[in-house]
């Protein structure tokens, strides 16, 4: 019931919310539940932090590989040591930004075969916003700030910094919608998990290794069918030798399949049926 | 020893019960495997190239074998299993039972490779002959050698994972000391061998488990020598009784400090 003065929502005379007003709140409320996700991880903060370094060093430890594979050619797919690292670091930021935001995405197809998705269904926000940011990866963190520590020792001007983390975040919302499309398989089919999977582990492997490697079809498939080449090949040519183009192209397919996957996710939600399971959600 | 026939026996009749499922992770090896030919292919680009002295079809059978090893011996058990039994408490009533937790866990994680790997030694074979082609000199003694060290690398692989899962009755997560030693296992071990490496590190490689885990076993399938099978022998045997002793001394001094709360 809205009281006198409650200013967190605006009522026009017709009842309605204003939808600017409805937006911001239901970003206020994703934050909050990122917030405290992140909180319930930092209750022992002994393995919070275990979990944050050693993500770090794990993902330090493929510079190791590298650089012995440099030694024995100069350049690898048309790619440098130090391009390289940058594809590193989109990866594991793009990685690293979507599980602490979106991390249930990932376990989707769980929710949906168990029928837990009830939970969410019967709360006054956006469903999809909700199960999304229903849960955060520690380890992601690691990833993020390995991201990070990447682009403060590539020797980057500003503008390239800038567009680094625009793509870190476009990497993040495309691997996001990925997954929510693989995920949203599982309302259809059966053990479709099992191929979402699958097709993640593609993307995430294909990701860390130069594009110039790949010929042919395979090119084509990693740019169009697993969206690696939009998520961090075609970013990293951006970055190296900017490319207005190519930039508009990354903005466009993040946001069409994004769309494609909200569409997806929505018309397999029709189809759910609850699995009448009782559980609480603390 | 019954008592432990009988508990592989059973682990090994649950996991054929899943051999669908474990061909579902083919997928996942043959991407690996697919980025590797693409690799080596670009770094082998003139013909007649020979890197640390290995072909490239040497070089990508290494990784092949390395990869077959890392997929085959995947185990919930071993890491997430034991962990989550010291963490969740539920080693009160394994520890009482007429066994062993250590070797009960390690026969559990032997009839899950019995599975596993031979599924990915078909894989890994049809793979190999069909994309890369068949490998020079690979004959009997190096079959028979090579399967020897393949079986004792596994085991050498399951021990240390088990140390480490031991961590948990001091820390309460031991996931990230996992990734490490993955990472120290499947970065440096099975993407190239140690010939690869700089001069100076190879020594140092040559003390890790990388040694006897990956590189000896693939080694000995792709470059057979008689002298260097005894070689890498007694170091899987030296390293597997380090292994087994370290992980009895881990979990008599872990069991030692175990709380459990009633419930």
């Amino acid at each position: 019931m809205l009281m006198e003065g409650d200013s967190s929502l605006k009522v026009d005379v017709m009842g309605k919310t204003d939808w600017r007003t409805e937006a911001k709140n239901q970003v206020r409320v994703c934050l909050l539940s990122v917030k405290y996700n992140i909180m319930r991880e930092m209750i022992n903060k002994v393995t919070f932090l275990t979990n944050i370094c050693f993500m770090i060093l794990n993902n330090a430890s493929f510079l190791v590989q590298w650089a012995i594979l440099f030694r024995l050619k100069e350049d690898i797919g048309g790619y440098t040591f130090k391009e390289v690292m940058l594809l590193w670091g989109l990866s594991a930021g793009s990685y690293g930004l979507s599980h602490i935001f979106f991390a249930r995405v990932f376990s989707l197809p769980e929710l949906i075969i168990n029928g837990k998705l009830d939970a969410y269904l019967v709360l006054p926000k956006n469903v999809l916003l909700q199960v999304m940011t229903s849960s955060t990866r520690t380890s992601a963190i690691g990833d993020l700030i390995y991201g990070l520590i990447i682009i403060c020792f590539s020797d980057l001007s500003f503008g390239k910094v800038l567009l680094f983390l625009l793509f870190t975040v476009t990497g993040a919302l495309i691997i996001t919608a990925f997954a929510l499309l693989m995920g949203s398989l599982s309302f259809w089919f059966v053990r479709m998990e099992i191929f979402g999977n699958q097709m993640l582990n593609a993307l995430v492997s294909f990701a860390t290794y130069p594009d110039g490697i790949f010929k042919g079809a395979v090119k084509f498939l990693l740019y169009f069918i697993i969206p690696t080449g939009m998520m961090v090949y075609l970013p990293v040519h951006v970055i190296t030798d900017f490319d207005l183009r190519g930039l508009l192209v990354v903005f466009g397919y993040a946001l069409l399949l994004s769309a494609v996957s909200v569409t997806v996710f929505y018309r397999g939600l029709r189809r759910y049926s609850s699995g009448n399971l009782m559980e609480a959600r603390i | 020893m019954r008592k432990y026939a009988v508990i592989y026996r059973s682990v090994l009749m649950e996991n054929l019960q899943y051999a669908a499922n474990i061909a579902l992770g083919f997928v996942s090896y043959f991407i690996f495997i697919f980025v590797f030919i693409n690799l080596w292919g670009y770094m082998y680009a003139e013909p007649g190239t020979r890197i640390g002295g290995y072909t490239k079809e040497q070089m990508i059978w290494y990784a092949m074998i390395t990869e077959m090893i890392w997929f085959g011996a995947r185990s919930g058990t071993v890491a997430g299993q034991a962990s989550s039994d010291i963490r969740g408490g539920n080693i009160a009533y394994l520890m009482n039972k007429p066994y062993h937790y250590t070797l009960y866990i390690l026969t559990r994680y032997t009839g899950e490779w019995s599975i596993r790997l031979p599924m990915y030694m078909v894989l890994a074979v049809a793979v190999g002959i069909t994309m890369v082609g068949q490998l020079p000199g690979f004959g009997l003694p190096a079959l028979f050698a090579s399967a020897v060290s393949i079986l004792l690398g596994i085991t050498i692989n399951g021990v240390f994972k088990l140390c480490i899962s031991l961590m948990s009755f001091w820390i309460e997560d031991s996931t990230p000391f996992q990734w490490l030693y993955d990472k120290l296992i499947l970065i440096l071990g099975t993407v190239f061998p140690i010939e690869i490496f700089p001069k100076a590190l190879q020594p140092l490689i040559r003390l890790t488990p990388i040694y006897t885990v990956c590189y000896g076993p693939a080694k000995l399938v792709v470059d057979f020598h008689g002298d260097q099978y005894l070689e890498i022998l007694m170091a899987q045997l030296l390293y597997l009784a380090v292994g087994c002793g370290l992980m009895f001394f881990v979990y008599g001094k872990g069991v030692k400090k175990l709380y459990v709360n009633g419930g």
